[in-house]
Parts: C-alpha cells; sequence; structure tokens
C-alpha cells in the first residue's frame, strides 16, 4: 500500500472508537486484561502505545441472524488454504448450540483485521505482519512462525481468531488473509478480490467490506444483511407476514 | 484411497468390551454409507440369520459416506442400519438416516462408521474423541431423555467446555465445536419397538425402532468429536463444483420468481428456501426464529427459535402431537415425543389407532383394553403427555402400545381386520402409509419392494405432486415428464416412467418398472451411500434456473469424482447401487422373504382414492389429472412384479437374486450362502 495513501487514512482511522479491549491491549496495560495475557512472555508484549499501523483495506462483516449454521464457510476456508475439509483449521468459526435460543444459539466468529493488530504487534518474530502490498491485510507467514502462541493469547477475541494449526508436523499459528494465500482455489483473493466464505455461504450472510466497521463495540462487525425478501419467509424479527404454510396434518390429502 | 475416506471403520464389542477397527477399503467398491453398512452386515452375521432384533448377535451399524465432512450441499446423513423391531412381520434388516452433525464429527474424528456388537452388561456410552474411543459408564445417565443426555455427555467429554471459547482435546486438537451425540431416550432403554435415535433437539433416525436395539444392549449413546482433516482428491475441482451449484440453490436476497415460490404454501416444500420444515411458527406474533442448517445443507429446513421449543425438527417431527388450541403446547408436546425418545412416523397412527379403540369402546377405564390415560381430554397436552410417557416407559396399556401399531393390533386380535380395512392404516412392513400408492405408485412399490416406508421425498412424486397441488404449476405435465425423465440417467428418454394414469404407459408398465429400479438404485447409491438428505435430492427439476433443469445427474459425479479422485459416472454409481440393493435383498432372502410377502393390505388394492394431481398421460396426451376412485389391480401388481424382478436379475417365481446377477456383481459368496439355504433364484 503506498505510504501516502495509508497517512490519508490516519485522521479518518482516529476518528473512530477503539473497544475497551482494544485499548486496554494496544495502551500497554496488557497484564490486567485476563490470565492468558499475564502469562505472555516479556519479549512478546504489545508495541509501546499509541503506535500506529496502517488500517487494513478490507474486512468481514456478517449477520449472525441470517446464518443457518451449515458450516460451508468454515470448510471452504479450510480447503483452498489446505486442501483439506476440516472446521479445526478454517480461519472462521461458527459455533452453535442447538438446545439454545433464537439469537443466542449461534456465534459467528471470523477474524475482524482489528484497527489495532495486536496479533501483529504482539509477534516476537515478525511472522504476523501487515501486508502492505495486499491493502494491508494482517497476516501470519507460516514460514516464520515459531509456534510460541503469543497472537493465539494475544487475540482479545474470544473465542480468539488466530488458529492453531498444524502444518507438516509443526505447529502453527494462522489467521483470515481475506484468501490472499489460498493454493487450492484459483481466484484472486485479498482487498479487490474473493473470499472463499464470502462466495459459498447459501445464506449471503457473510459481507467483504473497505470500510473499517465499527470498532465500537464487539457486535460492530455483526450487521443486518437481510431484505425484504428474508422477512417474507416468517423468521426473524418480523410479525406482520405470516407465510402461506402446508395445511395442518392430516389435511394434506395423503402426502405431507 | 485419495480421498473422502478415513481409512478405517470403528468396531466396538460391548459383550467384550473391546474396540477394534475394520478397515475401509475392503468395501470401497460398496461407496460407503448404506452399501458399507450392507456388506458389514453381511460379512458379520450374514451366515447367522435369522435371529431376532434384540438378540446381541444384531448390530447397530452407523456410517458415514466420503461427503461427511465435507460441504456437499445436502449430504452427511448419518445411515443406521441392522434388524428393525418395528418392522413386521420380520424385523427386516432395515435402515434408518438422520440429519444434524454427527457424521462430520465422526470423519473429523477419523472413522468412516461405527460397528457395534454384543451387548454390555450394564449401561454404558461410546465415547469418540479423535482416535481414542472408551466405552464409557453410563450411571447417571441412564434414564435421562434425550436432551439432557446429549447435555451431559458434552460435559463429560469436555468438562472444560465453554460456549464459544476453543477447546483443547489433545496436544495440538482444537475445536469450538461442541461434541455430536446420538442417543435413545427412555423409549429405547425400555427396548420400545418405537424408539428412535435422537441427535441434537430434534434430529431422528425414526424408523425401525434402533432406539429399541440401543436399549437392547445397554447403549445409551455415543458420542464423537475431532479435529483432524478429511482429505480431498482434488481441491480446486471440489471447490469449483460447490461454485457451480451455487445456480440450484435459492437465492436467499434475490429469488427467482419470489411471489410465485417464495411465499409458501405447497411451494415451501420444494422450493428449496430456507426454514419451512417447522409448520408450529405461524400465528401472530412470530416467534423469531433462526433457518437453521444441517451440516452443509444449503438450504436450512429447520428453525431454532427464540422460545427454544420445537428446535431442529422438521415435518412430522412438529406434526405427530397435535394440543388443539395452541401452537406452542403443540410444540412442546412434540418436543416430548423427542424428549422420550419415540419415532415420530410410528407414534403418527399408534396415537390415532389409540383414539379409534377408544371411540369404538374397546379402550378405556374398566374396558376390554383397561387404560387409565384421560381419554375424556382428547387434544389436550395433559392426554398428549400421559399416553407418551406410557409407552416411553411401558407403563399401563403403554407396555402393549410400546411394541408398536402391528405387534399391537396382533395382540389384541384385531390386526387382519384393522389393517385390510385400512382402520389401522399401516402399508408396507408395518410402517404407516404415506403417499398413495394407487396414484403414485412407485413409492408404492418402492416401498414394497424394500423393508419400510419408502421415505424419499424428492423422487419424482413428490416435486411433481407438490408443483401440481400449488395450482400453478411451472411445468406442464408434458414438460414435467420431458425434464424429469432427462436425468434419469440411464433410463433417461423413456418419459413414461412418470405416468402415472393406469393406461398401457402408466403405473404397471415396463417404464414405471424402470422408474421403480432408478429410485431403488439411486436410493442405495447416492442418499445410502453418499449420505444425501432424502429432502434435496435428486434435483431433476428445479423451479431456481430459468430452464428447470436441477443438478441430477451432473452434480453428483461431479462431487463424488473430487472428493474421491474416482472417475466413474452417474451410470456406474447407480449401477452399484443395484449392487447394493440386490446385497439388501439376499439378506431379506436370508430373513425370509419370498414375492408372495410382497403384497398390499387390502385396502392399498380395494379403497378408491381420492386422488392426487400427477402428470398422466391419457387418450394420447399428456395432463394433470387425479385418478379419483382408482383401485390397485392386484393381478397386474403381481405382474409388474414379476417384471421387475427380470429387469433386476432375480428369479420372478420367488424374488430371490440369481448366480448370474450375484456373480456380476463380484458377489458369489452371497450366491454361495442362498445356495446353501436353498434360496438362490
Amino acid at each position: 500500500m503506498p505510504a501516502q495513501k495509508d497517512a490519508g487514512n490516519k485522521e479518518a482511522a482516529a476518528g473512530k472508537r477503539l473497544t475497551r479491549r482494544d485499548f486496554l491491549v494496544a495502551g500497554g496495560t496488557v497484564a490486567a486484561v485476563d490470565a492468558l495475557i499475564a502469562a505472555t512472555p516479556a519479549s512478546a508484549i504489545a508495541p509501546a502505545a499509541g503506535t500506529e499501523v496502517p488500517e487494513s483495506r478490507g474486512y468481514l462483516v456478517y449477520d449472525s441472524r441470517k446464518c443457518t449454521g451449515c458450516t460451508t464457510c468454515m470448510l471452504s476456508c479450510s480447503l483452498v488454504h489446505y486442501g483439506v475439509q476440516n472446521l479445526s483449521r478454517a480461519r472462521i468459526q461458527i459455533i452453535q448450540d442447538s438446545f439454545g435460543k433464537f439469537p443466542n444459539d449461534l456465534k459467528m466468529a471470523p477474524c475482524r483485521q482489528c484497527k489495532a493488530p495486536v496479533c501483529v504487534q504482539s509477534c516476537p518474530v515478525g511472522a504476523a505482519f501487515i501486508d502492505t502490498t495486499n491493502g494491508n491485510v494482517r497476516r501470519i507467514d507460516s514460514s516464520k512462525c515459531i509456534g510460541c502462541r503469543t497472537c493465539i493469547k494475544m487475540c482479545p477475541q474470544q473465542p480468539h481468531r488466530t488458529v492453531w494449526v498444524v502444518i507438516d508436523g509443526q505447529g502453527k499459528s494462522s489467521k483470515c488473509d481475506l484468501c490472499i494465500d489460498t493454493p487450492y482455489w484459483e481466484e484472486k483473493g485479498g482487498p479487490g478480490g474473493k473470499q472463499a466464505c464470502v462466495e459459498t455461504c447459501p445464506m449471503m450472510a457473510i459481507k467483504f467490506v473497505s470500510e473499517m466497521p465499527d470498532q465500537e463495540e464487539t457486535d460492530g462487525y455483526d450487521v443486518n444483511l437481510r431484505n425484504d425478501h428474508w422477512l417474507n419467509l416468517g423468521l426473524v424479527d418480523n410479525s406482520t407476514v405470516v407465510p402461506k404454510q402446508m395445511p395442518a396434518w392430516p389435511d394434506m390429502g395423503g402426502g405431507e | 484411497m485419495k480421498g473422502g475416506y478415513t481409512g478405517k471403520i470403528l468396531r466396538v464389542n460391548l459383550t467384550t468390551k473391546t474396540i477394534g477397527k475394520i478397515d475401509t477399503a475392503k468395501y470401497e467398491e460398496f461407496g460407503g454409507g448404506h452399501g458399507i453398512g450392507s456388506a458389514v452386515f453381511f460379512d458379520l452375521v450374514g451366515d447367522q440369520l435369522p435371529f431376532e432384533a434384540f438378540d446381541p448377535r444384531n448390530l447397530i451399524i452407523m456410517m458415514a459416506s466420503p461427503f461427511s465432512g465435507t460441504f456437499m450441499p445436502g449430504s452427511g446423513r448419518c445411515e443406521v442400519q441392522g434388524l428393525g423391531p418395528m418392522l413386521y412381520p420380520v424385523e427386516w434388516f432395515g435402515h434408518s438416516n438422520f440429519g444434524g452433525r454427527f457424521t462430520a464429527q465422526l470423519k473429523f474424528a477419523g472413522w468412516d462408521g461405527i460397528v457395534v456388537e454384543g451387548a454390555s452388561d450394564d449401561p454404558v456410552w461410546i465415547n469418540i474423541v479423535n482416535d481414542k474411543v472408551r466405552i464409557e459408564s453410563a450411571k447417571g445417565i441412564w434414564g435421562m431423555d434425550t436432551w439432557d443426555t446429549q447435555e451431559e455427555i458434552s460435559r463429560r467429554v469436555i468438562p472444560s467446555l465453554k460456549y464459544g471459547e476453543w477447546a483443547g482435546l489433545a496436544e495440538d486438537c482444537y475445536t469450538t465445536q461442541v461434541p455430536a451425540v446420538v442417543c435413545c431416550g427412555p423409549a429405547g432403554e425400555n427396548k420400545s419397538r418405537l424408539g428412535c435415535l435422537l441427535h441434537g433437539p430434534g434430529s431422528q433416525a425414526a424408523l425401525c425402532g434402533f432406539g429399541g436395539v440401543f436399549g437392547s444392549k445397554n447403549l445409551k449413546a455415543i458420542s464423537a468429536i475431532g479435529t483432524q482433516d478429511v482429505p480431498i482428491a482434488d481441491p480446486k475441482a471440489l471447490m469449483a463444483a460447490r461454485l457451480w451449484f451455487r445456480q440450484f440453490q435459492w437465492n436467499v436476497d434475490n429469488p427467482r420468481e419470489a411471489e410465485r415460490f417464495g411465499v409458501g404454501g405447497p411451494y415451501s416444500l420444494i422450493s428449496g428456501r430456507p426454514s419451512g420444515g417447522n409448520v408450529l411458527n405461524r400465528e401472530l406474533p412470530l416467534t423469531p426464529a433462526r433457518a437453521a442448517a444441517c451440516a452443509s445443507c444449503p438450504r436450512g429446513c429447520r428453525m431454532r427459535l427464540a422460545t427454544g421449543d420445537s428446535n431442529e425438527s422438521v415435518c412430522a417431527g412438529t406434526m405427530v402431537v397435535n394440543v388443539q388450541g395452541s401452537l406452542k403446547f403443540t410444540r412442546q408436546g412434540n418436543d416430548l415425543m423427542q424428549r422420550y425418545g419415540l419415532g415420530h412416523w410410528q407414534l403418527m397412527p399408534l396415537m390415532s389407532y389409540v383414539e379409534t379403540l377408544a371411540k369404538e369402546g374397546v379402550l378405556g377405564r374398566g374396558k376390554q383394553i383397561d387404560t387409565n390415560l384421560p381419554l375424556n381430554q382428547p387434544g389436550t397436552f395433559a392426554y398428549a403427555e400421559a399416553l407418551i410417557r406410557q409407552i416411553a416407559m411401558r407403563e399401563g396399556v403403554g407396555n402393549d402400545l410400546a411394541e408398536g401399531c402391528a405387534r399391537f393390533a396382533q395382540k389384541i386380535g384385531r390386526y387382519d381386520k384393522d389393517v385390510n380395512s385400512g382402520v389401522l392404516s399401516l402399508a408396507y412392513w408395518g410402517t404407516a402409509n404415506h403417499y398413495d400408492p394407487a396414484i403414485e405408485a412407485e413409492w408404492g412399490f418402492g416401498s414394497l419392494l424394500g423393508e419400510r416406508d419408502l421415505m424419499l421425498h424428492m423422487m419424482s412424486n413428490y416435486p411433481l405432486h407438490w408443483m401440481a397441488w400449488s395450482g400453478d404449476p411451472y411445468l406442464s405435465a408434458e414438460e414435467a415428464a420431458k425434464l424429469y425423465t432427462d436425468a434419469m440417467v440411464p433410463y433417461n428418454g423413456d418419459v413414461f416412467m412418470v405416468d402415472h394414469s393406469d393406461g398401457p404407459t402408466g403405473i404397471y408398465s415396463d417404464s414405471k418398472v424402470k422408474q421403480v429400479a432408478w429410485i431403488k438404485h439411486y436410493e442405495k447409491f447416492w442418499v445410502g451411500a453418499g449420505g444425501f438428505c432424502g429432502w434435496r435430492w435428486p434435483m431433476c427439476i428445479t423451479n431456481n434456473t430459468a430452464d428447470r433443469r436441477g443438478p441430477t445427474p451432473e452434480a453428483e459425479p461431479r462431487f463424488w469424482n473430487a472428493v474421491t479422485g474416482n472417475n466413474l459416472t452417474f451410470a456406474d454409481y447407480m449401477e452399484i447401487g443395484h449392487k447394493i440393493y440386490t446385497l439388501d435383498r439376499s439378506i431379506w432372502v436370508l430373513q425370509g422373504r419370498h414375492r408372495d410377502m410382497e403384497v398390499f393390505p387390502d385396502y392399498i388394492y380395494d379403497r378408491p382414492s381420492v386422488g392426487h394431481d400427477m402428470p398422466m398421460y391419457i387418450d394420447g396426451k399428456w395432463k394433470y389429472d387425479k385418478g379419483v376412485g382408482r383401485t390397485l389391480d392386484r393381478k397386474k401388481v403381481e405382474e409388474f412384479k414379476t417384471k421387475f424382478y427380470k429387469f433386476e436379475g432375480y428369479n420372478p417365481d420367488n424374488g430371490y437374486p440369481t448366480r448370474e446377477t450375484l456373480e456380476k456383481m463380484n458377489l458369489s459368496r452371497v450366491a454361495d450362502l442362498l445356495k446353501s439355504r436353498n434360496r438362490l433364484g
């Protein structure tokens, strides 16, 4: 990313508020956050307060009320990056409780491409980095990762968005790269390209955006992607339309 | 084995408390799922048949498919096989399947399936965490309902489990997912023949009574969770196939002809739109809900509600217990059925039969069939709760009702009278009537020539039935016949396969023989071995494309070959389906099956049909017609059977597979066993 473009964004970035978690971590009060962060090696402590990094040119927002929990996004992610299907390798996590009550029965957890990317700031060997040639996407170079798990411990999100994977027998950290590096998918990824989870989600519940989502709240990335067609299904937040239903059993004339 | 398989099937002996493995490669020729399950059953206990379903020799086989754990749309169902105690008059080698995410987790744990042998002395459950498998005590769990069982087992598998966090299963093994548990309820524990297996709040393996088999083995549950890879032979081809498939999906943001297909009614069942499987959220104010999908399903036909009731239940699972006047209580009534672990499809006719007997004065307090059921409160939650509890716990009259409709009717001496008259509307091997065999004949023949109700909703009759019934069919009868049969490789080109008239090209014709064979082969390979959802596949036509062509028959081999690395055609795989059907049939023959048993109850032949709109070729023209008043001709049904047996390579005198047919299928060992029993065709 050209330097002048970065500079042009600083003012806008400064106008966006950080979350409490972002503030605590970026502000250097790391030790007070929680036990995991307190356990971080001294060499991995985040840079001094006030350190700024260029904003990412791309983000994934999502609609957790539209998601059906099919996990196609997770399997797409592992497929295009690793050539296998495995929920544990997915850089987006969909967590659900079948017995739970809507909307708290499901949580979508993609990487936020944080304004203050603690994973990058805390990596002791520079394996986590800002990819300035690809829209400032926060990435991890697995060839440099030493498996210290600092980025996993430091990620302020629950669940942490850095994902532990085993590559060639070695444990490594990984994270969403907005599909910049997809050996098993011949599509250009990253900002301006395509993302596997966005393309395969049958509910169109994940969307790529260029503008930084609201950083104020943890749910700032969880947006409404539903239109009237969704409302006509008679699902969420709609008490005015009742779709025509099949007649109740047994008045169906022999079928169901 | 390049992709799709983990390479090993878990083998658990509950009698000896031993755990072993079966090499999946040995059975690769059967594809996966049902195919491998049938072959394993034959190899392990085929020569010991016949024996009873509650005999410890019976097996519970739960198979995944190469698609399980992948994003193949509408796949991943778990195929359960074994002798089915619900089936009648013989506890046939049967199958039932359920959705959700069980097979996905089983595959991520590194297993292509599970074979359970023997019976434990004390209640147990099986704990699968990746390669680590343990037989655990069910102390404190036995007696729980299905929901509490699953939650308690999840806690025991991952004591540190916190919703929304990563959990470590072992070194380098992390997941955010919760264990996938399948279990029986109190009904299964008490060896009810209506006992289902339940996974999640509403995913039932309803047919065959496998919950009762779990109970007979003192097996409460199986839990699976894993963090391993499902290998894919050609990842790029699989991704390309998944993206290509989007054109056949319901576009949730911009559906094709939304006003026509998106407003509910009959089209809600076949349009592919989300939700709609749960019919109990349709009164203002609507309960906020999520459309909820099984693993990898692009439709999401289920719901999870803000009230948490009827979560993930669909169709009969939301309709069997009808509490009059309250959808909320109806949802909760059906949830009772799920929690006690009763199979919905057989509870339905049983509840109806109890009410019939009560109205006749045969059943009631102090009556011939004495019961304290609150029969003066029909349609209430109290009545439903009492009836469900008594059946599940075998209390009072429930002890006899737990034997299932057919055996209960037999015990009270009314089976012949009530089944043949249709008062008790059983149709095939003790399972409830469904679609009308006099009109939608392939459903009837497909069930009769199987071992239970067909329960395959996307075979031709279903989309055509509901399209026509909508009053606004998107295809004319002639177009529907042409398009649908175009997809029916290798018999494509014969439009009369979907002629539902009773004329020369209709329900008794050579064309119908081909259609029934196609259904059985598709059932055994794609649905059975591939773990397809019967509500999604096959897709020969669809409202979601401009030309109305569905993804069948292109999608199936495209995905299969990408995942496994094979390079076979749709027709090749259908022939494997033929082989699996022939193996199943051979097992039934070892249990006593003969063509003389393959007959409908009298009422199916004799009761004039109320008619159903279906494509019919009448007087040289295609039209949608109902066939009102039609009855089935016994002689023509028998002639149809003769033609079918010949077509499939079976002896028409008895319906037994012939040696020539079996040897062509590399099933000489099956021929040898049938020969030794004097039952080779």
